[in-house]
């Protein structure tokens, strides 16, 4: 006879209801070490194992399968390198999932080879990325040189030539940026040597040794117009446009003023392999005088960025260099663009299979992690692992290990046995689609504990039907309806909005909103609110008079013989005096509401206590709770109900009067405990009102102490009674193990349990009792005010939409003349949107989180701990679902 | 009519639960759909109910003072 841990305390069928968690067992599997990965994965594939931590004291860099780990993180790198590789190249992915790869138990040769597969493509996107970024530097200084070449030339000419015909000059500096091209072409032949002034020209001496040594720096003849020696250099390179103002002033400032610079903006941008996007430069020009000036222009200008080009001083050499330069810019085009297609092939294969390996290789990894978290018994060759997993699914736990180990070709099977424990298991709420969103609510205030009554199955209906009451209209209800459904029908076809940030939200709470919607249009009616104006539908109560009226003149309906029949009577609508009858309708709907709802929750004590046996709970917590309620607000619903079906106004047969007049029943409720035992004649409802009242007060009195102090006083004396029979405790730990020990000499190395320290501390008893005592009863009186905000909000979004409507639509109705077709179309699409928006939106929000608070605090706090784990299924779509976001 | 259409309709609304009781039997979670429709079959029984009493013998009386007379 298998054990069942938890299930001790449950002997009835195994049906699945999401009233309370699954019964949980503790399992042990043996798994021979061949068939662990296959064992692993199926129960990857299936999510029904939560695999505990048997090595918890062994580090992370300690366990079994770290190198594996480690093998797979180093794959994953590189998939991420390969895809980051084709984001950038604009491949697209090929979005798709060799189920047979991916979805079944994957060989070890399976792994190898892809591994093997996914380093040959990096290895081989590795060098052609780096032969692509080495031939862009090239390609870069190629195109930034012809610039230099092109650029430089025009400044030659412009200083050359302000000496000799400054007008001439002028016009060609002019067009600095602009024409520079053009400039250049025309200034090509300007010669910067060798000028024809042979007069006011002299050799410089260093020229010769200068253009041997310094590659950068010539000496240059340009300050020939002064007349006397001067050795003046130049360098020449590039700079990104916004530097160069910077390095005007370093030059200027460090040179202490000894140079001339010049430049011209290169028109078109420069794709800098360093930088991301295209890149606007300045070619530039540098004279300095003497060596030492022109070595320190130089690194100014290499700090700051720039890229210096060797320019030589003679036109015809410098035309013969730019040729060159434009045939190597050709030639270096052709291999870039072979490169790129290569480099593009090569990625485009691999976007083909990289979803599937990205799935293969995360799976894998949690296959690794898992099996980390195992027990290795050398001796056996064998892992052991424990986890949790849903009675109910024990079967197909043992067919997935079946499957795995015929996958894994082995024939020694493994073996799953359950174990006995005093663990608390973790909660495992089997949801559907629909309840999944209320469980959502419920789990946001605390997971239940195992086998406590979970508050989602009646949050289902109480949810949407509290804020049904705040949202009543039929009109909003049905345009909130119809989003919902549309989400609903359409729900596989909108899964992508799931992963949506914002409208997450509103997708995973479809059914959520579509209930909230349906009772909306029901409130709704009852309210007889459609977009805020009135329906008609059953007969009226109420005649308005034919003779009398008029403007300014009050006058009254009279009392037909009937009620309306469903919903509050259309003729309300129109009064002036309205709001006096819904406030009051309202307000003690939302107290007889309240109550109910509250006793509800305090009622969900008995299942709990029955299925943790703990009997004391139901007589000495639950039975005065109810009581306490009833005697109090239990008797404010009844006069409710008890004024609504009085006649107050009845005359007997004599033509009396039979009652006084209506009572009011806020003064009653505080007199019964101002004068207990006094009732004013005149709001006098029944006969013995008095006594009766008297009465309820004493039983609510004598409540407060029997919930304070009988439970504590009943475990201390069981556990007196424990004490002096000798059963003290024995040991602290108990060791837990198999059931039956057919493992021979298998060292079962469950750990040790600790049990629940109960230590008996009265005193801590007694103060919990005292907070939960005086909590209940201050909580009964705030909690029953707390759901008057069910008639506030209610209030509050009937007044709103009526004001919309009278504010924006209804003028336009009013109006007369030509316009009045555009003034309808203008009114109604303004109104339109500010009824779905603020109204449905906004109003609706509201709405949403003050019927949340009515259930995590009015209901909930009345049986609810919510103290339990959520039960985590080790599952690959989890950890994948994980791994995309 | 008056107060007993609200009992007699209570009636209803309790056979309809009891008879929910027992319904669902295929469901995959019979109590869900159990608890929902007594829950609901419940708080629309109340909010109609409450809605009907508290018409039924009312204090105060309409008034307006924009009527017009039809001549």
């Amino acid at each position: 006879m298998p054990s069942r841990g938890w299930g001790m305390l449950r002997a009835r069928p195994k049906t699945t209801s999401i009233f309370r968690s699954e019964v949980m067992s503790l399992v042990q599997l043996y798994i021979p070490s061949d068939v662990a990965r296959f064992t692993v994965s199926q129960l990857g594939e299936m999510g029904l194992v939560e695999f505990r931590d048997l090595n918890a004291d062994v580090s992370a860099f300690q366990r079994s399968f770290v190198s594996d780990v480690r093998r797979f993180d180093e794959i994953e790198r590189k998939l991420r390198y390969l895809r980051l590789q084709i984001e950038r190249s604009d491949v697209d992915v090929y979005d798709f999932l060799d189920e047979d790869f991916a979805g079944r138990s994957r060989g070890p040769r399976d792994i190898d080879e892809m591994e093997e597969r996914i380093s040959a493509h990096e290895s081989r996107v590795l060098k052609l990325t780096a032969a692509y970024k080495s031939l862009q530097l090239k390609h870069l200084e190629l195109v930034e040189n012809k610039h230099v070449l092109e650029e430089v030339s025009s400044l030659f000419s412009e200083i050359t030539g302000r000496q000799q015909q400054p007008s001439v000059a002028r016009g060609g500096s002019i067009g600095r940026s602009g024409t520079a091209g053009s400039s250049a072409n025309r200034y090509d032949t300007a010669p910067l040597l060798g000028r024809t002034d042979t007069s006011s020209r002299r050799s410089i001496g260093s020229m010769d040794a200068a253009r041997a040594g310094d590659a950068l720096a010539f000496d240059v003849e340009a300050g020939s117009a002064i007349g006397h020696d001067i050795n003046v250099g130049f360098i020449t390179g590039v700079i990104s446009r916004d530097r160069i103002s910077t390095l005007e002033r370093v030059l200027w400032r460090s040179l202490r003023g000894n140079m001339f610079l010049n430049y011209v903006d290169i028109e078109e941008p420069i794709h800098d392999p360093k930088q991301d996007g295209p890149v606007y430069k300045s070619a530039f020009i540098v004279f300095a005088h003497g060596e030492s000036l022109r070595d320190r222009a130089t690194k100014i200008a290499e700090s700051l960025g720039a890229t210096l080009y060797h320019v030589d001083s003679s036109a015809e050499r410098r035309q013969e260099e730019l040729i060159d330069t434009m045939s190597r810019i050709d030639d270096l085009h052709q291999i870039l663009e072979n490169n790129n297609v290569a480099r593009v092939n090569e990625l485009t294969s691999v976007s083909e299979q990289i979803t599937t390996w990205f799935t293969v290789v995360r799976k894998e990894k949690a296959i690794y992690h898992t099996l980390n978290l195992c027990n290795y018994d050398a001796n056996r060759n064998c892992l052991i692992a424990e986890g949790w997993c849903a009675s109910n699914d024990i079967a197909a736990v043992q067919s997935a290990l079946h499957i795995a180990t015929e996958d894994a070709g082995s024939n020694v099977p493994t073996v799953l046995q359950e174990l006995r424990t005093t663990k608390e298991p973790p909660t495992f709420i089997r949801t559907n689609k629909f309840t999944d969103g209320f469980q959502n609510i419920v789990d946001a205030y605390g997971v239940p504990k195992a086998g406590e009554v979970n508050p989602g199955l009646f949050t289902c209906i109480t949810f949407p039907f509290l804020f049904a009451l705040m949202f009543g209209d039929l009109g909003h209800g049905f345009l909130m309806t119809i989003c919902a459904g549309l989400l609903c029908f359409y729900e596989r076809k909108l899964a992508w909005l799931a992963k949506d940030e914002s409208m997450r939200m509103f997708y995973s709470g479809r059914y959520i909103i579509l209930l909230m919607g349906i009772f909306s249009m029901y409130t709704g009616f009852l309210y007889n609110d459609i977009f805020s104006r009135a329906m008609g539908i059953f007969s009226s109560g109420w005649a308005w008079p034919t003779d009398a009226g008029g403007e300014g003149v009050t006058v009254e309906a009279t009392k037909l013989g009937h009620t309306y029949a469903i919903g509050i009577d259309p003729t309300w609508h129109h009064a002036s005096n309205s709001l006096l009858f819904t406030n009051s309708y309202k307000m003690k709907m939302s107290i007889v509401l309240g109550v109910i709802h509250m006793t509800l929750g305090i009622c969900l004590q008995v299942p709990n206590a029955l299925h943790f046996k703990k009997r004391i709970n139901i007589l000495h917590v639950f039975v005065p709770q109810i009581i306490f309620l009833f005697s109090i607000f239990g008797y404010l619903v009844f006069t409710i109900l008890f004024k609504w079906s009085t006649d107050w106004y009845a005359r007997d047969a004599s033509g009396e009067l039979t009652h006084v007049s209506p009572p009011s029943l806020l003064n009653m409720l505080i007199y019964m405990f101002l004068s207990p035992g006094n009732v004013n004649e005149s709001e006098r409802m029944f006969r013995g009102q008095a006594v009766l009242q008297t009465f309820l007060l004493l039983i609510a009195l004598v409540c407060v102490p029997w919930m304070l102090l009988v439970k504590p006083l009943i475990l201390r004396r069981e556990h007196r009674k424990i004490i002096s029979e000798g059963y003290g405790r024995i040991s602290t730990h108990v060791r837990v193990s198999a059931e039956d020990d057919t493992m021979g000499g298998a060292v079962v190395l469950t750990e040790q349990e600790e049990m629940e320290e109960d230590d008996f501390d009265f005193a801590d008893i007694m103060i919990n009792q005292s907070i939960h005592t005086i909590e209940f009863c201050l909580n009964s009186i705030s909690n029953t005010a707390s759901y008057l905000r069910l008639w506030a909000l209610s209030l509050a979004h009937a007044q709103l939409s009526e004001v919309l409507w009278t504010m924006t639509f209804l003028p336009t109705l009013k109006m007369s003349g030509a316009i009045q077709p555009i003034a309808i179309m203008c009114g109604f699409s303004v109104w339109f949107t500010l009824t779905f928006f603020i109204l449905i939106g906004m109003e609706g929000l509201s709405a949403f989180l003050h019927a949340l608070r009515l259930h995590w605090v009015e209901f909930n706090n009345k049986f609810y701990d919510g103290t339990g784990v959520k039960f985590e299924p080790f599952s690959f779509k989890a950890i994948l679902d994980e791994a995309e976001e | 009519m008056g107060g007993a259409l609200v009992f007699w309709v209570g009636v209803v609304t309790v056979g309809i639960c009891v008879g929910a009781l027992f319904a669902f039997k295929g469901m995959t979670d019979p109590t869900l759909w159990r608890t929902c429709s007594v829950l609901s079959v419940t708080c629309c029984y109340l909010m109609w109910a409450i809605t009907y009493l508290a018409q039924l013998h009312p204090l105060i009386i309409p008034k307006r003072d924009d009527l017009r007379i039809d001549l």
